[in-house]
């Protein structure tokens, strides 16, 4: 079975993000970037498949300038077959520019899977997989927490609120992966050697004019300080008034 | 005579070209190893044979086991004089050395053979009743070879009593000296002459061939025995780095860059022959077991056991690795744990076949076992080139410490803070970073080096913020890195992420060096050995001080005023932290500055205490991984120290502290833990300026 994964280089989420001069974007000093959290679930579900049928490949892709390249390696060093890097200075807010030039990198190779986290850690669009799959023509099934494919067909779990749908779906077909199918492994170093001296094709990005782009950004208002009214029975007068009066929740 | 001479000669030399063949097969069994330098500081190595080894240092640590053993080790060494004298005289009719030394020296030697003998049977009988009645704790488990030490203490008893015997009968035929430099053998002569000459001639040739041929036995026995320790073990001292040459306690130094595919072991054929020598060396006292904080609270981990495992899976797949059947192979020393009828030798190996991943993520690297390994085995070393294997070949590990690596990686500290929070205890308190000196053009005396649990965790910070108050009191120019700095690795590298370790502490060298730091204090022992004893592997050279004794030396030199101590009278029960303690033999600094700080302070300790201290259980990253095996160690640690009825605990650690904070709300103690420089802080004459001793 051969299969594509895509991934995306996002920030590391712990930190606190400040929003850039332009206010179109955040800045970027001191932001450490990883592998986007969904993304590493997809890539370990497919290396898990691989594993498990003893043969196939697992081709990671990404869409950005050379710094998405210590992304592909990590997924190589976590046991992907190859890489490929499509190159661009600037990933596209625009999910549509971005499945553009994902469909025409992915639709000249035959995949039987082609993977993505269910939506990226930063943007959380969540729209370039299944835009691919409309692109490509594919079936596409989102948000997939379980995943199994025998003889050329799936079946995936998703989860819904209070209940779980299993689907069924003939290959080729274009997957999301939700949190929980599988904890991302972390490389070890013989993978971490053996990676950099698996192929990285880079190959310029196929991308159509952004239909989207960001007009502003900004960050959440500040939380005020909380306000101890009182202690015991006898604060609860006055915390009721202020509950009606000032905060207006209580009627 | 002539014959008999004649037969000795035989079978002397047959003893000895099977000695000689045994001894060369274990020595290609060990040239399996890895190689390691082993021959430096020379100095160094005959202090040790000569403390450890020959003074028997670390075996007395245990009175009276340690006294006993002395004695037969001494013994021993004093008996071979005997003994070579035995075996010449074996192939040259009435060879003696009373024809070689003046007689003076002649009866000195008699003397301490006739007295040796007797103390060495009296020694070996209380230890096999010992083994046999008494039947310590420590002597069990660990499928130890209890029949092999029941065997070769009966085999010394034989030796000696034959020797003693043969001495007596000699004395009633032909006396070479007064009864007085062999009184026992004397009195033995005394019971002896009333037998008839036949019969007393039969006795005397019984004993001396018995005890000659004892002799030979013995030493063709020792290698197919835990008892090869009786051969190795000096050796074993010499060769060892467990108390320098070196500096102790620190890591094995990796290349990463090798061209390899395996990183650390898996196998014996993985770790060093230095590493399978602590196999022959180990003759199973369980001292190091018994001082183990994982072994005592109930988890699978057992220093001795990895020496004993390390051994059998030696013997077990050397033979076959060294070419050509062994002959030997069916003798003792192969018995391994595992049936035969599984895999092959070939098919199996150390790690998880002997040694199982539990018993390697127990370990604590608290270094009691290699402190008190008698014979210097370095226990910890198979288990962290084990661990190494673990995460860096086969990226199989506790699932708990993936965040810790992760959160290393991205945030530079090992808990998911923001990497942007690290100075955020110094906010409004007027504490420079060294680029804002630079800045200024200003320099800095002293880097304060806060490290992740004092930048971070709210206990610790309030340690950090009470030793930066006492730096400011004492008018030391010192500024911190602030966002600047990140961890250094040591929790990476403990927990067997070498690469991990190797890339953040280059990084924290490179910033090190950028501001050109040369004296680093810091408040953590894990920093502390880590910048200290560990950088230099990688090129970080600092001198790097403890807050303890940067304190004590600050309190030394007068340059504290501390406040009139308030008429409280204070017991306080010091904890040592093992990176302080076994690992840098600081004990003392942190006791002084509490006894300095506190007039009235009343200093108790627990029975464990010092180098026998007992681990919190945060080390070796146990910090980052769950406790899901036996009792929790910590708790087990704190309940001694209430035991000691103190009103505080006093530590010089984070880790410490967190853990005996931790066992606190789960023993429901309201007893305080307060580090060190915390109680100094709160002594502090605000206001006062302190004048420095050297200038009043």
């Amino acid at each position: 079975m051969r299969i594509a994964v895509c991934i995306k280089r996002v920030p590391d989420m712990d930190v606190k993000f400040r929003i850039a001069g332009h206010a179109k974007g955040v800045d970027e000093t001191g932001l450490k970037y990883d592998m986007a959290d969904f993304d590493g679930y997809a890539v370990e579900a497919a290396l898990q498949m691989m594993e498990k049928e003893g043969a196939g490949e697992v081709v990671v892709v990404s869409l950005g300038p050379d710094a998405v390249q210590e992304t592909l390696r990590k997924a190589l060093s976590m046991g992907a077959t190859s890489a490929i890097q499509l190159k661009c200075d600037e990933v596209p807010f625009d999910g549509f520019a971005v499945a553009s030039a994902l469909a025409s990198e992915l639709g000249g190779a035959t995949y039987d899977l082609i993977m993505f986290g269910r939506m990226s850690t930063d943007n959380a669009n969540g729209v370039v997989g299944p835009m691919v799959a409309e692109l490509l023509g594919l079936p596409v099934v989102t948000a997939c927490s379980k995943l199994e494919i025998v003889a050329g067909r799936g079946t995936a779990r998703r989860e819904l609120e209070g209940g779980a749908e299993f689907v069924a779906f003939d290959l080729p077909a274009v997957v999301t992966i939700d949190e929980g199918i599988a904890r991302p492994r972390y490389p070890s170093l013989k993978g971490i050697m053996a990676a950099k001296k698996k192929p990285l094709a880079t190959k310029p990005a196929n991308l159509p004019e952004p239909r989207l782009v960001i007009a502003r950004m900004d960050l959440p208002p500040e939380r005020k300080a909380g306000r101890i009214v009182g202690e015991g029975a006898a604060a609860v007068p006055e915390l009721v008034r202020l509950l009606q009066q000032e905060a207006k929740v209580l009627a | 005579m002539a014959s008999s001479n004649a037969v000795f000669l035989i079978i002397l030399v047959l003893a000895a070209a099977v000695f000689s063949f045994s001894a060369q097969r274990l020595v290609r069994f060990l040239r399996l190893g890895q190689g390691t330098h082993r021959f430096d500081a020379l100095p160094r190595r005959i202090v040790n044979l000569l403390t450890i080894g020959f003074g028997q240092t670390k075996i007395l640590r245990d009175p009276v086991a340690g006294t006993l053993h002395a004695l037969v080790f001494w013994g021993f060494v004093v008996l071979q004089l005997g003994a070579i004298e035995i075996l010449v005289a074996g192939v040259v009719p009435a060879f003696s050395y009373a024809d070689l030394l003046p007689v003076p020296v002649y009866r000195l030697f008699l003397l301490t053979q006739d007295v040796t003998s007797l103390a060495v049977l009296v020694a070996v009988s209380v230890l096999l009743y010992r083994r046999l009645v008494v039947k310590p704790r420590r002597l069990q488990g660990d499928q130890v070879h209890g029949g092999d030490a029941i065997l070769i203490l009966s085999l010394i008893a034989a030796l000696m009593v034959t020797l003693l015997l043969t001495s007596g009968a000699e004395r009633v035929t032909a006396a070479r000296a007064p009864a007085i430099v062999q009184p026992f053998a004397a009195a033995l002569a005394i019971v002896l002459s009333r037998m008839p000459d036949s019969l007393l001639s039969a006795l005397h040739g019984v004993s001396w061939w018995s005890h000659a041929l004892l002799i030979l036995v013995f030493l063709n026995y020792l290698p197919y025995s835990k008892h090869l320790h009786v051969i190795v073990s000096l050796p074993n001292t010499f060769l060892s780095n467990t108390s320098g040459p070196g500096t102790i306690g620190t890591m094995k130094a990796m290349d990463l860059d090798a061209e390899t595919e395996q990183f650390g072991a898996s196998d014996v054929t993985h770790l060093s022959w230095k590493n399978l020598l602590d196999g022959y060396a180990c003759t199973e006292c369980g001292r190091c077991t018994a001082a183990c904080p994982a072994n005592m609270t109930g988890k699978p981990l057992s220093p001795r056991k990895i020496v004993i495992n390390t051994r059998q899976r030696l013997s077990e797949v050397a033979p076959s690795l060294v070419g050509a059947d062994d002959p030997m192979s069916a003798l003792p020393m192969h018995t391994g744990p595992r049936d035969d009828t599984d895999s092959g030798a070939r098919d199996r190996r150390l790690l998880d076949h002997y040694i199982t991943e539990d018993e390697l993520w127990a370990c604590t690297s608290c270094r009691a076992c290699v402190y008190e390994c008698p014979v210097s085995i370095d226990q910890l070393e198979i288990i962290n080139e084990l661990r190494r294997n673990l995460v860096l070949t086969e990226s199989r590990f506790p699932e708990e410490i993936q965040p810790a690596f992760e959160s290393m990686e991205r945030n530079g500290t090992p808990w998911a803070f923001p990497a942007s929070d690290r100075a955020k205890w110094a906010e409004g308190l007027d504490i420079p970073t060294l680029a804002e000196l630079l800045e200024r053009n200003e320099r800095a005396d002293v880097l304060y080096w806060v490290g992740c649990m004092g930048s971070f965790d709210e206990r610790a910070q309030k340690t950090t913020v009470a030793f930066a108050r006492i730096m400011k009191h004492a008018g030391v120019r010192f500024a911190i890195l602030g966002q600047e700095e990140a961890c250094h690795g040591d929790p990476a590298r403990r927990m067997g992420n070498e690469y991990l370790y190797q890339i953040l502490a280059k990084q924290a060298i490179e910033t090190l060096d950028r501001y050109r730091v040369t004296t680093i204090v810091t408040a953590c022992p894990h920093c502390f050995h880590q910048i200290g004893n560990e950088f230099p592997q990688l090129g970080g050279h600092y001198e790097v001080i403890h807050h303890s004794t940067y304190i004590e030396q600050l309190l030394a030199d007068g340059r504290i005023a501390l406040a009139d101590p308030v008429a409280q009278r204070l017991t306080v029960a010091y904890h040592d932290s093992c990176y302080l303690g076994r690992y840098n033999a600081i004990y003392d600094a942190p006791r002084e500055v509490l006894r300095r700080s506190l007039p009235v302070v009343a200093l108790v300790e627990p029975p464990r205490t010092r180098d026998r201290g007992l681990c919190c259980g945060a080390g070796g990253g146990r910090m980052f991984m769950e406790e899901r095996i036996g009792e929790r160690i910590n708790v087990e640690r704190k309940k001694e120290l209430l035991a000691t009825g103190a009103d505080a605990i006093a530590v010089a650690c984070p880790f410490c502290m967190t853990m005996l904070a931790d066992a606190g709300k789960k023993l429901d103690s309201s007893v305080t833990v307060l580090d060190v420089a915390e109680v100094v802080a709160q002594h502090l004459a605000e206001g006062v300026t302190a004048v420095p001793r050297d200038v009043a």
